[in-house]
C-alpha cells in the first residue's frame, strides 16, 4: 500500500511550509514535495499607497531580513521619481546591508544550522537546537551571539533601531554617520571577523568528517545568479545581474531593469510560491540557484582579501566547476560573512562616508521603478507602477526564497530518496529532509509568535485518507 | 531590584502585538509619558526599564542578565484556558518549533549557560483572537489589556514591597 509522509512546519525557517512524501507500494519513495502554504498578498496590499512610503511599508514582510526590504524599496523609489542617491547616501545604504547580511547569515551559522553541524543530524531532537549549542560550546555561541550584535549594532545606528530602520528614502537617506559612530562600528570589525573564521572553520571541519553526507545530500544541477561588479566579482548592493549555466559559463548578464526579459515564473497547483527560472532555457531546463551557493558559483572572484582567499579555495571544492552540493551553502554563508566585515572596514575607511551630501532631491519622475539587491537569501527585486499623483498601480516583488523554490523542493525528492529505504523514516531522516530547506535558509513571510501555536506535527497517509502514524514535536 | 518589562510581538499582524498595548498601559499607569507608536523607545521609570521587541532573540540574553527580575508579555493561542495569564518562567532546556521565536525559558536557559545567571522572571500573556494584516487589536483582546496591566502592576509592586520589607529587616 502506497503511503504520504507529512512533515509540516518545516522546523527553524520562518513563514510556514509542509513536506509531503509519497511512498511506493515497496517502500521506497516515489516523490517528496515542499509545498509553501502562505499567501503573503502583500502586492495587492500595498497597491494604492504613495511609492515613497514602500521603504517603510515592506520592511514589514518580515522581521528577520527587513533591511533588505527597505534598501531594494528606498531603490526603486529612486528610479520610480528619477533622483539616483549620491555616492555618500548609496556607501552608508551599503553599510547598513552588510549589517543586515552579517548578521542574519550568522543567525541563521550559528543558531539554525549550527545545530546540526555541532550536535550532529543524528542527535536527540530535545538538544538539537541553539540551547543545545549553548549548554555544548558556550564559547562559541557567545562569539555567535557577539557577530549578530555586531551586524545589529550597524542597523541601530543608522537607521536608529534594529528592526524596521528609518534610514532610506527615495533619492538617498535620512541621516548621515558621525565620526563617533563609525569609529565605534570600526572597534568591532576584529572580533567579527574572528567570530566569522570560526565559523569557517567549524563547517571545514565538520564537512571534513560528513564528506559522505555532504555528497549524498541534495546535489544538484543548476544555473546560479548573482549580482556582480564589472569584473565579475561579488558585488550585494548594486550591479548587473549574472546567470551562469551548470558548468559555470555566462549565460547572460543584464542590468537588474531588464530582469523581465530574462526571468519567468513558472506556476504548480500544490505551492502558492511561483517557480522562477530562466526564460530562454525554460523549465525546469531554465532553473537556477540563488543565495550564497549561487553568488559564489556566480561570481569569478571575491574582492576582499580574507574573503578572497577563502573563494578561491571553495571554487576548488568541484575543480573550478560550480559547486553542487546543497550543504555547501553554510560554507558559501559563512565566507559571505566575512566579506562583508572586511567591505564594512572599506565602507568606513572611505572618506566619502563621513559626507552630508546624502539625499538628491531634484525629481526627473519615470512613474515606474526597479530595485534590486543581494538579500541575504539570494537576488530580491521591487518593482513598482505609480501614476501621475504616486499612487502605486501595480508592485511586484520577486523574494530571494522565491529563486531558491525548485532547488529546495528538488533538495527535499533527493535526501529522501537517499534516505527513505524500505518504508522506514527515523528523526534523523526527518531532519535531514528539513536541513535540506533549511540550508537555502528561506524566508517564507513574515511570522506570528503568539504562545501556544504550531507545534511540529508529521502525519503518514494512506491513499485512501487514513492517518497511518502521527508523530509531533511539540 | 530593578525589573525589565519585555513585550514582544508583530503590532502590524493585529493580536500579536497586543504586548505593546499591555506595556503602555503599565508604563502610563505607573505616570509615564508614553509615545502612540510602538517603534519610539519606551521609556524608563525607577527600578523598571520597558522594552518592546518583534521577538525574542539569543542576544537579548546578556541584556537580561542585568536585571534582578523580568516580565515577560505576549500574546497567546490554543489550550492555554486564562484569556490573561500569568505564569512564572524558569530556565528551561526547551525543543524549540521555531529557532527565530525564543521562549522565555530557552531565552532565559541562554542566561544560564552563557553568562551563569538569570533573572527571575514571570510571563503575563493576553488571548489573541484575530492575527491579519492590522495595527488594530480585536474588540475581546483590547478589553483584556487592562486586566493584563493591573495584573503584571500588581506584581511589580508586590515584589518591590518584599523587597523594602527585606532592607528594613537586614537593617533591623
Amino acid at each position: 500500500m502506497t503511503q504520504k509522509i507529512t512533515i509540516e512546519p518545516v522546523t527553524r525557517i520562518e513563514g510556514h511550509a509542509k513536506v509531503t512524501i509519497h511512498m511506493k507500494d515497496d517502500g521506497s519513495v516515489e516523490h517528496a514535495y515542499l509545498h509553501i502554504n502562505e499567501f503573503r498578498g502583500f502586492e495587492k496590499f500595498c497597491e494604492g499607497r504613495p511609492y515613497f512610503e514602500m521603504p517603510f511599508i515592506t520592511p514589514r514582510i518580515c522581521g528577520i531580513c527587513p533591511v533588505s526590504h527597505h534598501l531594494a524599496a528606498a531603490k526603486a523609489a529612486d528610479d520610480l521619481q528619477g533622483s539616483p542617491a549620491p555616492r555618500p547616501a548609496n556607501l552608508l545604504r551599503e553599510l547598513m546591508h552588510m549589517g543586515q547580511v552579517i548578521q542574519s547569515h550568522g543567525m541563521h551559522f550559528f543558531e539554525l544550522s549550527g545545530p546540526d553541524l555541532l550536535l550532529g543530524f543524528d542527535a536527540d531532537p530535545a538538544v538539537r537546537n541553539v540551547i543545545g549549542v549553548a549548554h555544548t560550546a558556550p564559547e562559541i555561541a557567545l562569539k555567535a551571539v557577539g557577530l549578530r550584535r555586531f551586524g545589529q549594532e550597524i542597523i541601530r545606528t543608522l537607521g536608529g533601531r534594529r528592526i524596521h530602520p528609518n534610514f532610506a528614502v527615495a533619492g538617498g537617506v535620512n541621516k548621515a554617520l558621525q565620526a563617533s559612530e563609525r569609529d565605534a562600528i570600526l572597534a568591532g570589525v576584529d572580533s567579527a571577523l574572528e567570530a566569522a573564521q570560526l565559523g569557517i572553520s567549524i563547517m571545514k571541519d565538520w564537512a571534513g568528517r560528513n564528506a559522505e553526507d555532504i555528497n549524498k545530500f541534495a546535489v544538484l544541477k543548476s544555473g546560479y545568479m548573482s549580482i556582480v561588479n564589472a569584473d565579475d566579482s561579488l558585488n550585494l548592493y548594486d550591479g548587473d545581474i549574472r546567470l551562469v549555466d551548470r558548468e559555470g559559463k555566462q549565460l547572460e548578464k543584464f542590468a537588474g531593469q531588464h530582469y523581465l526579459d530574462y526571468i519567468a515564473e513558472h506556476v504548480e497547483n500544490w505551492s502558492y510560491l511561483k517557480f522562477p527560472y530562466y526564460k530562454k532555457m525554460g523549465f525546469p531546463e531554465g532553473v537556477y540557484r540563488v543565495g550564497p551557493l549561487g553568488r559564489m558559483n556566480a561570481v569569478d572572484r571575491v574582492s576582499t582579501p580574507v574573503a578572497g582567499e577563502e573563494h578561491k579555495r571553495f571554487k576548488t571544492l568541484n575543480n573550478g566547476h560550480p559547486v553542487e552540493q546543497t550543504l555547501y551553502f553554510h560554507y558559501a554563508r559563512m565566507i559571505e560573512v566575512v566579506y562583508c566585515i572586511e567591505r564594512v572596514r572599506e565602507l568606513l575607511d572611505d572618506p566619502d562616508i563621513l559626507s552630508t551630501d546624502i539625499l538628491n532631491t531634484r525629481k526627473d519622475y519615470k512613474g515606474e521603478g526597479i530595485g534590486i539587491l543581494e538579500a541575504p537569501r539570494g537576488t530580491l527585486i521591487h518593482h513598482y507602477k505609480a501614476d501621475e499623483t504616486g499612487k502605486l498601480t501595480s508592485v511586484n516583488l520577486i523574494v530571494a526564497t522565491g529563486h531558491n523554490n525548485w532547488a529546495m523542493s528538488e533538495a527535499v525528492d533527493s535526501v529522501a530518496k537517499t534516505y527513505i529505504i524500505g518504508g522506514e523514516v527515523r528523526e534523523g531522516m526527518l531532519n535531514r529532509v528539513e536541513a535540506a530547506v533549511r540550508a537555502h535558509d528561506p524566508c517564507l513571510s513574515c511570522s506570528t509568535h503568539a504562545v501556544g501555536q504550531m507545534p511540529i506535527q508529521i502525519e503518514v497517509i494512506s491513499p485512501e485518507g487514513e492517518v497511518v502514524q502521527t508523530i509531533s514535536r511539540d | 531590584m530593578n525589573t525589565l518589562f519585555i513585550g514582544y510581538g508583530n503590532p502590524d499582524r493585529q493580536d500579536d502585538g497586543v504586548a505593546w498595548h499591555v506595556l503602555s498601559g503599565i508604563a502610563k499607569n505607573l505616570g509615564l509619558d508614553v509615545s502612540s507608536s510602538w517603534e519610539e523607545p519606551l521609556p524608563s521609570a525607577p527600578k523598571a526599564d520597558f522594552r518592546f521587541e518583534l521577538q525574542l532573540t539569543p542576544e537579548m540574553a546578556g541584556d537580561l542578565t542585568a536585571y534582578d527580575r523580568v516580565c515577560f508579555v505576549d500574546a497567546h493561542t490554543g489550550k492555554i484556558p486564562e484569556n490573561v495569564q500569568m505564569v512564572d518562567v524558569t530556565p528551561e532546556y526547551q525543543t524549540s518549533p521555531f529557532t527565530h521565536h525564543l521562549t522565555p525559558e530557552m531565552l532565559l536557559s541562554m542566561c544560564s549557560s552563557l553568562y551563569n545567571k538569570a533573572p527571575e522572571a514571570i510571563l503575563i500573556s493576553v488571548r489573541g483572537y484575530e492575527f491579519g494584516f492590522e495595527t488594530k487589536l480585536s474588540p475581546f483582546t483590547a478589553s483584556l489589556v487592562s486586566e493584563a496591566v493591573e495584573r503584571a502592576r500588581g506584581w511589580f509592586e508586590s515584589i518591590e514591597a518584599n523587597h523594602r520589607f527585606l532592607k528594613m529587616s537586614l537593617v533591623v
